[in-house]
C-alpha cells in the first residue's frame, strides 16, 4: 500500500504531493471523528444500565455525533478538493511535462510506431490515470486509518480488548504479505501469457488478409488458441489460489470479533467492566471488520498506477538533446562530415564517414535498403546527435546551432506527408507565417495544386474532414507547395516518394523541379534516372561511403554502382 | 442494435460455464445466509449478559454457533468466488475466440475500416480488464445486496420502528446525492468537450511534431497544447466543487446510521417500548447495514464499463459475415475465373460497374488503368476479400460464393505489395502457406524463390523472429519472405497486386526472376504501374474509372485504345532504364 502511494507521489510534483499529504492528514481527523460512534453508544448505554437515563441523555449522545460529523464534513469538502485538484493537475502537468520534453527530443526518434505510442500516453493513459489519481488516496488509506483510530479507542475502554483487537489487525496485515507474494510469485508468468495473447492478437488484426487467405482462423489459428486457452489457465490459477487465502483473511476478522466478544464477555462476568463497557467494545468489535473489509487490497489498481507510471516515464526518459544555441544566419550551404560515426540501439549504423557536399550543387545516395544513405541525411538536419566525429554546416557544427536556426535552412519531402487539421490556407501559412495571398497561390501554382480552387471552400478547405478527402498525390503536393513557401536554401528529397502512378508522376516531378529550383539539392535516391545529372553521387554500404563521383565515371567502375544500374535495367525489362 | 443489458450478454458468452453462475449464485446465497445468522446468537450473549448470567459456559454454545456459521461462510464464499472466477476466465477465452473468427469471416473492408489499435486495445486489455467485473460481479453484488436486504429483515422483524429509522440517513443521502445532478449535464458536456479539445489538440501536436520542429514552430504549438491540457483539468475540477457540498454531505451522512438509530432508538426505550437487549442489538446490526449497499453501489461503475466494453465485442462478433455456406456446394473444376456484371462500392461511392471478364484457366492477365481507376479493386473481389455489391465471380464454373472461405483459399493466392508477416521465426511464417509442410519442404521452396541464401546470411537463419522489432529485414526482404509463403501455399490461382512497387532494384529483379519460374501453369494476374513488364501477357485489361475499358494484347491495345498509348508513352519517358540512351 505504502509502496503504491510513493509509485504514485514520485509521479506528482511537490505542490501536488502537499496537496495529497494534507488529505491524508484530513483523512485522519475523519478517521477520529468517525470513531466518535463508540463514546456516543457507550454514554447511552452507560446511563440506561446505571438508571440515569433522560431525555437529556439522548441530546448529549447525539451532540457526540454530530459534532464530529460536522467536523468531518468540513474535513472531507477539503480533503475530496484537494484530491480532485492534485488528481487531475498533476495527470495535466504530466502531459505538458511530455510535450515539453518533445522539443528536446531528436528528430530522429519520431516514427510512425513511437508517435502512436506517446499519442496514446499522453491521451489513453493520462485519462485513466486522473480517474484514479483523484480517489487513489482516499482509496488507499481510509480504511487503514479508520481500523487503527477504533482500536486506539478501543484501549480507552479496556487495554486487554485493545490489545487482541491489534493483535487481530496485525495477523490480518500480515495475510495482506502473504496475498501480495503470492500475487507476485504468479506475475511473471501472468505477464508471459498477456504478451502471448498481445502479440497473437496483434498479429491476427494487422495481418487479418494474411490470416484469411492463407485459412488461419476458426481451428487453425492454434497459436492464438494455445495463447488463448494459456492465458485463461495461468489467471484461473493465479486467482484460485488466492481466493482461499483471501477468504481466510476475512475469516481472520471474523474471529477478531469472536475473540474479543468472548474477552469481553469474561471481563463482564468477572465484574471487571461493566455492562456499558461490554456492549459498546461488542459494537467496536463490528465496527473494526467493517473498516478492515473495506481496506480491500487494490491489486488492480496499483497494476494500473504502475503501468501509468512506467508509460509516462518511458517517454520522459528518452534522451534529449541541447538544441538552444547560436542563432546563425548561412552564408553557404556547404556541408561537410567530418569522421562522423553513429550508432543506434548498439548498432553502428554511419561508419566513420568523411564527405563534402557544395552550396548549391545537387548531390544523391545511392546504397541498398539498410545501409544507411537515409541516416545520413538526417544526421545532416541533426535529427541525432552523432557520437564521433562532427557534421558542419557552413563551416559551424549543427550542435552549436540554435535547432530553429538550423531547421530554417532545410526542407524535406518525405514520404510520410503530415498536414495540420485546419484549412490549407493555414497548412501553407505554417510555413511562412506573414505570406500573402500572392505568395500562397504562387506555391500552389508552383507546387501543380490547381485542385485546390476547384474545392468548394477553395483554400480554406479544412483538410482531412468528412467530404474534403484528397487522395495521396495531392496531399503530397500540397506538402510540396508548403515547402516552397518556406523557401529553405537545401532540399532534402527521398525518393520513395515518386514511386506514384505515371499521371500522378508527372504533376509530382514538376512540383518537386519548382521546389528544387536554384536550392542545394540532396536526394535519397531509389531510381536511376534521376541520378545521372547529379554533381556527385555517393554510393553507401554498410554505413561508409564506398564510391562517390559522376554517373559517367562511377559506371566506368565495377563496383555496387555499376551492378545497381545492370540490375535495374534487368528489372525494368522484366516481362511476365 | 437491440439493446442487452451485461448479464444476457455474459449468459450468452459463458455458454457451457452458465452453470457455474447459477451455483455460484446459490452459494453466495448460503454465504450471506450463514453471515447473518450469528447476529441471533450475538442477541442471545446480549440478552444473557443483562441478564447477569455468570457462568461463562453458558455462552460457550452461542461462541460456537457463531463461529460455525461463519466457519459455513467463508466455505461457501470460496466456492461462490471459484466457479465465479473459473467461469470468468472461460468467457473472456470464448469471447475474444468468436471476436477473431468473426474478423476472420467478415468482409476484409470492414475489418480495415476498424482502427488497428482499438481493435486490439479491445480484444487484449479492454477485454482482460472486465475479469473483476466478471468474476467479482456476480458472487459480491449478489451477497451485498441480499447482505442488506437480510439484515434490514432482520432488524425489521425485532423492531419494524428501528429498521425504518436506519434508513433516514440513507434517505438524506440520496436526496443530497440527487441534488448533485443538477447542473450536471452543462458540466459534463463542457467536460467532455475540453477533453476532445485537449485529445485532438495532443493528436495534432505529437503527431505533427516533426512538421512542427521543421518549421519552427514548437514555442507556438507547445502554448496551444498547454493551454488545452490546463483547460481539460480544469473544467473537471470546477465541476466537483460545484458538487462537492452535496457528495460530501452523500458520503458522511449516508452511511451514519447510527446518527438516527441511537436517539431515536433511546426515545423508544425511555418511553419503555423496547427492551434494551432489542435496542443493544439493532444498534450492532444497524454498523454494518449500509457498507454492503455502498459496496454494491461502487460496482455499478465497472458493470457499466464492463457493460460498454461488451457491446463494442458483441458489435464485432455481429459484424456482416461473407456470405459462405458450411459446407462447399461443388468443387472449381480449373483454375479459370469468369466475372459476371459485377458493380461494387464502398459506402455510398460505386467504383465499379457492370465488370464482365472470362480469364482462362492457366492464362497470364495483366490489370492495367489510372491510379483509383478500379484495377485493385477487381482483383480484391477476385481475392475474397469483399463481396460484390451486385453481380457474381466464378472459379472453375463454381460461384465463389457457394464455396466456404476455406476452399476457396486453397485456390487463390493473393499477394500485395504490403503483406504482412507474422511475429514468428522466418520459417513458420512460411510454413504458414502450407501448415503441413516440413522444414526441408519449406527450405526448398526458399531456394526455389532465391531467398534461402539471404535467408542463410541471418545470423539465425530460419529461426529469426520476424517482428516489428526486434529484426532488421528490410522492406524488399520481408516482400521477398512473403512470396515464398505464397508460393508454399501452392494454388492454382495467384494474384499479384503490385507486389514489387515498393523494393528497391537490387530485390526486384531477383524477385521478379524467381516469380517467373514459379508461376509457370497458373492462372496468373499481375497489376502493375511499369508497364514494361506486362507487355507480353496473355491478356492486358485496360481499367478505367470503373469500367473495362479495353482488352487484348499489347499492341492491339496500342493500335486499339487511346488512353492505353499515353499511358505507354508516359512510362517510356518515366521509364528508368534508359540511363545509357
Amino acid at each position: 500500500m505504502i509502496k503504491m502511494l510513493r509509485m504514485f507521489f514520485s509521479f506528482c510534483n511537490k505542490k501536488r504531493k502537499r496537496q495529497f499529504y494534507l488529505a491524508i492528514v484530513l483523512t485522519i481527523i475523519m478517521g477520529i471523528c468517525e470513531a466518535s460512534k463508540l463514546p456516543a453508544i457507550w454514554w447511552l448505554f452507560k446511563n440506561i444500565f446505571e438508571g440515569t437515563f433522560s431525555i437529556n441523555t439522548i441530546w448529549q449522545s447525539l451532540l457526540i455525533m454530530i459534532i464530529p460529523l460536522a467536523i468531518s464534513c468540513i474535513c472531507r469538502y477539503a480533503s475530496t478538493m484537494l484530491q480532485c485538484d492534485g488528481g487531475y493537475g498533476s495527470t495535466c502537468e504530466k502531459r505538458i511535462e511530455i510535450a515539453e520534453h518533445l522539443r528536446y527530443v531528436p528528430m530522429g526518434y519520431f516514427n510512425a510506431n513511437s508517435l502512436g505510442y506517446i499519442t496514446s500516453v499522453t491521451t489513453n493513459t493520462m485519462e485513466q490515470l486522473s480517474d484514479i489519481a483523484t480517489r487513489v488516496v482516499m482509496l488507499v488509506t481510509t480504511g487503514l486509518i479508520n481500523t487503527v483510530i477504533v482500536v486506539l479507542a478501543l484501549f480507552f475502554f479496556d487495554w486487554r480488548i485493545g490489545l487482541v483487537a491489534l493483535v487481530g489487525v496485525i495477523i490480518y496485515l500480515a495475510f495482506n504479505t502473504i496475498m501480495k507474494h503470492l500475487g507476485k510469485k504468479f506475475a511473471p508468468i501472468k505477464e508471459k501469457a498477456d504478451l502471448g495473447i498481445l502479440s497473437n492478437i496483434l498479429d491476427y488484426v494487422l495481418g487479418i488478409s494474411e490470416v484469411k487467405s492463407y485459412n488461419l482462423y476458426g481451428k487453425y489459428s492454434k497459436r492464438m488458441d494455445d495463447a488463448n486457452e494459456y492465458g485463461r489457465k495461468v489467471y484461473s490459477k493465479a486467482e484460485l489460489s488466492m481466493i482461499p487465502v483471501a477468504t481466510i483473511q476475512t475469516y481472520i476478522t471474523r474471529l477478531i470479533g469472536a475473540a474479543m466478544t468472548i474477552v469481553a464477555i469474561i471481563l463482564c462476568i468477572q465484574g471487571v467492566n461493566d455492562l456499558a463497557t461490554t456492549m459498546t467494545v461488542i459494537i467496536g468489535s463490528y465496527i473494526i471488520y467493517a473498516s478492515l473489509d473495506s481496506m480491500g487490497t487494490f491489486s488492480t489498481l496499483s497494476k494500473i498506477i504502475e503501468r501509468c507510471v512506467q508509460r509516462a516515464n518511458e517517454i520522459l526518459g528518452i534522451k534529449t538533446m541541447k538544441i538552444t544555441g547560436e542563432n546563425h544566419e548561412t552564408k553557404t550551404t556547404d556541408i561537410e562530415f567530418k569522421n562522423v560515426s553513429f550508432s543506434y540501439d548498439k548498432k553502428k549504423i554511419i561508419d566513420d564517414v568523411s564527405l563534402k557536399i557544395k552550396g548549391n550543387s545537387k548531390v544523391a545516395f545511392v546504397g541498398p535498403s539498410g545501409s544507411g544513405k537515409t541516416t545520413i541525411c538526417h544526421l545532416m538536419a541533426r535529427f541525432w546527435d552523432v557520437q564521433e566525429g562532427g557534421v558542419f554546416l557552413d563551416g559551424k557544427n549543427v550542435k552549436d546551432y540554435n535547432i530553429d536556426s538550423l531547421m530554417d535552412n532545410f526542407t524535406f519531402v518525405f514520404q510520410n506527408v503530415y498536414l495540420f487539421n485546419d484549412t490549407i490556407a493555414n497548412n501553407l501559412k505554417m510555413a511562412k507565417e506573414n505570406a500573402t495571398q500572392e505568395e500562397v497561390d504562387n506555391a500552389l501554382k508552383l507546387a501543380c495544386c490547381d485542385f485546390v480552387y476547384d474545392l468548394p471552400q477553395g483554400i480554406n478547405t479544412v483538410i482531412g474532414e468528412g467530404g474534403s478527402t484528397l487522395s495521396g498525390g495531392e496531399l503530397q503536393r500540397l506538402s510540396i507547395a508548403r515547402a516552397i513557401l518556406k523557401d529553405s536554401k537545401i532540399v532534402i528529397l527521398d525518393e520513395a516518394t515518386a514511386n506514384v502512378d505515371p499521371e500522378n508522376e508527372e504533376k509530382l516531378m514538376n512540383a518537386i523541379d519548382a521546389l528544387t529550383k536554384n536550392k542545394t539539392v540532396i536526394m535519397i535516391a531509389h531510381r536511376l534516372k534521376t541520378v545521372r545529372d547529379c554533381d556527385n553521387i555517393f554510393v553507401i554500404d554498410e554505413g561508409k561511403v564506398v564510391q562517390s563521383g559522376k554517373h559517367d565515371e562511377l559506371m566506368k567502375q565495377e563496383g555496387i554502382y555499376k551492378r545497381f544500374v545492370l540490375d535495374r535495367k534487368d528489372a525494368v525489362s522484366w516481362k511476365i | 442494435m437491440k439493446r442487452r443489458g451485461l448479464l444476457s450478454i455474459l449468459f450468452d458468452y459463458a455458454s457451457d460455464k452458465k452453470r457455474y453462475y447459477i451455483v455460484s449464485i446459490i452459494a453466495a446465497i448460503i454465504s450471506v445466509a450463514s453471515g447473518i445468522i450469528p447476529f441471533y446468537f450475538v442477541a442471545d450473549i446480549i440478552t444473557k449478559l443483562i441478564d447477569h448470567k455468570d457462568v461463562f459456559t453458558d455462552y460457550l454454545m452461542d461462541i460456537i454457533m457463531i463461529l460455525v456459521f461463519f466457519l459455513i461462510k467463508g466455505l461457501f464464499h470460496v466456492i461462490s468466488t471459484s466457479l465465479s472466477h473459473i467461469a470468468a476466465f472461460q468467457i473472456i477465452k470464448t469471447t475474444r475466440k468468436r471476436a477473431t473468427d468473426s474478423l476472420a469471416l467478415a468482409s476484409l473492408g470492414d475489418v480495415k475500416d476498424e482502427n488497428s489499435g482499438s481493435l486490439k486495445n479491445t480484444l487484449c486489455e479492454r477485454i482482460d480488464s472486465t475479469e473483476t467485473t466478471l468474476a467479482h460481479i456476480i458472487p459480491e453484488v449478489t451477497s451485498s445486496v441480499l447482505c442488506f436486504l437480510g439484515t434490514f429483515v432482520y432488524l425489521m422483524i425485532l423492531d419494524w420502528r428501528m429498521g425504518l429509522f436506519s434508513l433516514i440517513p440513507v434517505l438524506i443521502g440520496l436526496i443530497s446525492y440527487g441534488t448533485m445532478t443538477i447542473g450536471y449535464g452543462r458540466y459534463y458536456k463542457t467536460c467532455i468537450d475540453k477533453t476532445k479539445i485537449l485529445n485532438d489538440t495532443a493528436v495534432e501536436y505529437i503527431n505533427g511534431i516533426e512538421v512542427i520542429k521543421a518549421f519552427g514552430k514548437s514555442e507556438s504549438s507547445y502554448e496551444k497544447f498547454e493551454r488545452a491540457a490546463k483547460e481539460g483539468a480544469s473544467c473537471f475540477v470546477e465541476w466537483m466543487r460545484n458538487s462537492c457540498v452535496s457528495f460530501t454531505i452523500a458520503m458522511s451522512v449516508a452511511p451514519y446510521t447510527l446518527l438516527a438509530i441511537l436517539p431515536l432508538g433511546g426515545i423508544l426505550y425511555y418511553n419503555g417500548l423496547i427492551p434494551i437487549n432489542t435496542f443493544v442489538i439493532c444498534v450492532l446490526m444497524s454498523i454494518g447495514l449500509i457498507a454492503p449497499l455502498i459496496n454494491a453501489m461502487g460496482h455499478a461503475d465497472d458493470i457499466s464499463k464492463a457493460q460498454v466494453i461488451f457491446k463494442e465485442i458483441d458489435r464485432i462478433v455481429r459484424i456482416k459475415q461473407l456470405d459462405r455456406p458450411k459446407v462447399s456446394k461443388a468443387l472449381p473444376k480449373d483454375s479459370s475465373i469468369s466475372i459476371k456484371d459485377v458493380s461494387f462500392g464502398y459506402k455510398n461511392e460505386e467504383v465499379l460497374h457492370d465488370i464482365n471478364l472470362d480469364i482462362k484457366a492457366g492464362s497470364q492477365v495483366a490489370f492495367v488503368g489510372p491510379s483509383g481507376a478500379g484495377k485493385s479493386t477487381i482483383a480484391k473481389l477476385i481475392a475474397s476479400l469483399w463481396d460484390p455489391n451486385k453481380g457474381d465471380i466464378y472459379i472453375g464454373g463454381v460461384n465463389i460464393k457457394d464455396l466456404t472461405l476455406e476452399d476457396y483459399n486453397r485456390e487463390v493466392s493473393y499477394v500485395s505489395q504490403n503483406n504482412y508477416l507474422f511475429n514468428v521465426s522466418i520459417m513458420e511464417n512460411i510454413r504458414m502457406g502450407n501448415l503441413n509442410a516440413s522444414d526441408e519442404e519449406v527450405i526448398d521452396i526458399c531456394k526455389k524463390c532465391g531467398v534461402h541464401d539471404f535467408i542463410m546470411n541471418l545470423e539465425q537463419g530460419y529461426d529469426t523472429v520476424v517482428g516489428d522489432s526486434g529484426s532488421h529485414l528490410s522492406g524488399g526482404e520481408r516482400q521477398r519472405i512473403s512470396i515464398a509463403r505464397a508460393m508454399m501455399k501452392n494454388s492454382k490461382i495467384v494474384i499479384l497486386d503490385e507486389a514489387t512497387a515498393y523494393t528497391d532494384p537490387e530485390n526486384e529483379s531477383i524477385i521478379q526472376k524467381s516469380l517467373a519460374e514459379l508461376v509457370k501453369g497458373k492462372t496468373l494476374i499481375v497489376i502493375a504501374h511499369r508497364l514494361s513488364t506486362i507487355i507480353n501477357s496473355d491478356d492486358i485489361v485496360l481499367v478505367n474509372n470503373g469500367v473495362i475499358e479495353a482488352h487484348g494484347k499489347h499492341q492491339e491495345l496500342l493500335d486499339k485504345s487511346e488512353l492505353y498509348r499515353n499511358m505507354w508513352n508516359a512510362h517510356i519517358q518515366a521509364k528508368d532504364g534508359d540511363i545509357n540512351d
